[in-house]
């Protein structure tokens, strides 16, 4: 087949989309449905701008995965976070710090730190890094990036004791 | 060619294994086969695209990573890197490959990026597939014939080739049972962390004592394929690992590798380290106990 119809939940919403079977997942949020804030960054899976969840918490590289595998799969991306414009707690954290410069790889760093405090709510910085080695930053600087995600680890809703997949749930 | 788009194909989306192995039976080399595409995608953001890509993604089962002290250890052609990390029973009984599954490539890949997809890529490079190895491993084929098993020791023929015949679908690595008294480690180098590795080594040494009973070492990117190093193990075989046995393990590795220069490092310094890096595994293994 050249074509899919697949149906995508994204940030809470669903989608039936017909996509073309060479289009990655990346490409059907950007150019088909434009949610922008997903970014293309090498393509080939080493800079980690194009991070998504999928079901709940795995992050993955969106460029790296063909749209039309992922039928029936629910994609969070960074806009997922943000409550009718209101930014959650990660995203506060990312711009308290001023962990933001270009803000390029931000969304990516966004979903991410969503991953690993589901996972892992009160991580060491070596984890953190560890977490983060699959996104890359050119031009804040790792420093602000790891104090942001330590203050979101700090300032989680019910931090510490919350339920892990609470700290991932998506705005509806 | 374009890292952003992807060429045309005609993309095939199997149920079964049944109905996999039969689009194999039908169009042969023709078909790419994908399982997390970590390496597919990226090939085929480069060099001419295939006609036909089969995902494995409809295909139900597969993604196990199953561990029986009698029999061992399964992992299914759909489980990932980070389903092997996931599984305490890996942990325990198989550190190496835990420890090479850690470190390999980036988190988002490692939720992506299958197993048996870094056997089948038959690189040099492979973390896991050093790892495994050195443990030693069989790989299940199925086909419209019926089921093969090839030894891992016949299994990569020469760089991106392996024993995998046009009309078979990989469906499951079986690792044998872990060993009274046998210990493991892997070590490796890269340029930065989430880098391919310049030069990784495993090792699984079976101890009575200090003494070695039996070993197998593996070392990649020294080699068109993963390599055994077969003359050091035969060193080590039947001897008390002293410091004194270790340097001329040092000397002896060299004189088994073929390096090349590539980005990552150059076959000089690949030969200079091979040694060190060998014997600091097997010194990672002793004290691992």
């Amino acid at each position: 087949m050249k074509d899919a119809q697949i149906t995508l939940q994204i940030n809470g919403e669903e989608y039936r989309l017909n996509v073309a079977v060479n289009r990655t997942l990346l490409e059907v949020l950007r150019d088909q449905l434009g949610m922008t804030e997903t970014k293309y960054g090498c393509g080939t899976g080493e800079c980690g701008a194009c991070t998504v969840l999928v079901d709940g918490d795995k992050a993955i590289n969106s460029c790296l995965t063909l749209a039309a595998t992922m039928d029936g799969k629910r994609i969070t991306t960074a806009a997922g976070f943000a409550n009718f414009g209101e930014l959650n707690y990660i995203q506060q954290a990312f711009t308290d710090e001023a962990a933001i410069q270009c803000g390029y790889c931000t969304p990516g760093m966004i979903v991410k730190t969503a991953s690993l405090l589901a996972k892992n709510p009160d991580p060491t910085e070596q984890e953190i890094r560890h977490a983060l080695e699959g996104n890359i930053c050119r031009c804040t600087g790792y420093e602000k990036i790891v104090k942001a995600v330590k203050k979101a680890a700090r300032t989680a809703p019910g931090a510490a004791v919350a339920e892990p997949a609470a700290s991932v749930e998506v705005a509806q | 060619m374009s890292s952003r788009i992807l060429p045309d194909f005609e993309l095939l989306m199997p149920q079964s294994v049944a109905e996999a192995v039969g689009l194999l039976s039908s169009y042969g080399r023709r078909v790419t086969v994908m399982a997390g595409g970590t390496d597919v995608l990226v090939a085929m953001k480069s060099t001419p695209s295939p006609e036909y890509v089969m995902s494995l993604a409809n295909i139900p089962g597969l993604a196990h990573v199953l561990f029986e002290p009698a029999k061992g250890l399964r992992i299914g052609a759909k489980a990932t890197i980070a389903d092997l990390l996931a599984n305490p029973d890996v942990k325990r009984h198989y550190p190496s490959l835990w420890h090479a599954a850690e470190i390999f490539a980036t988190g988002q890949v490692r939720n992506t990026a299958t197993v048996l997809g870094n056997l089948l890529r038959a690189s040099p490079a492979g973390d896991c597939s050093c790892a495994i190895y050195a443990i030693g491993a069989t790989v299940v084929f199925q086909s419209e014939s019926g089921r093969r098993e090839v030894d891992i020791d016949d299994f990569w023929l020469s760089y991106g080739v392996t024993a995998r015949r046009a009309d078979e679908l990989a469906v499951e690595l079986l690792l044998p049972p872990p060993v009274q008294g046998a210990r493991a480690a892997f070590r490796r180098l890269t340029r930065t962390n989430d880098d391919l590795a310049k030069l990784n080594v495993a090792v699984q040494l079976e101890m009575l004592g200090d003494t070695c009973t039996g070993a197998r070492l593996a070392m990649g990117c020294v080699a068109p394929t993963p390599l055994r190093l077969r003359h050091t193990e035969a060193l080590l075989k039947g001897r008390e690992i002293t410091a004194e046995l270790l340097q001329r393990i040092v000397e002896s590795v060299p004189a088994e590798i073929s390096p090349i220069d590539d980005k990552r490092s150059t076959a000089e310094y690949r030969r200079q380290v091979a040694g060190v890096v060998l014997k600091r595994a097997i010194e990672d293994a002793c004290r691992a106990a």
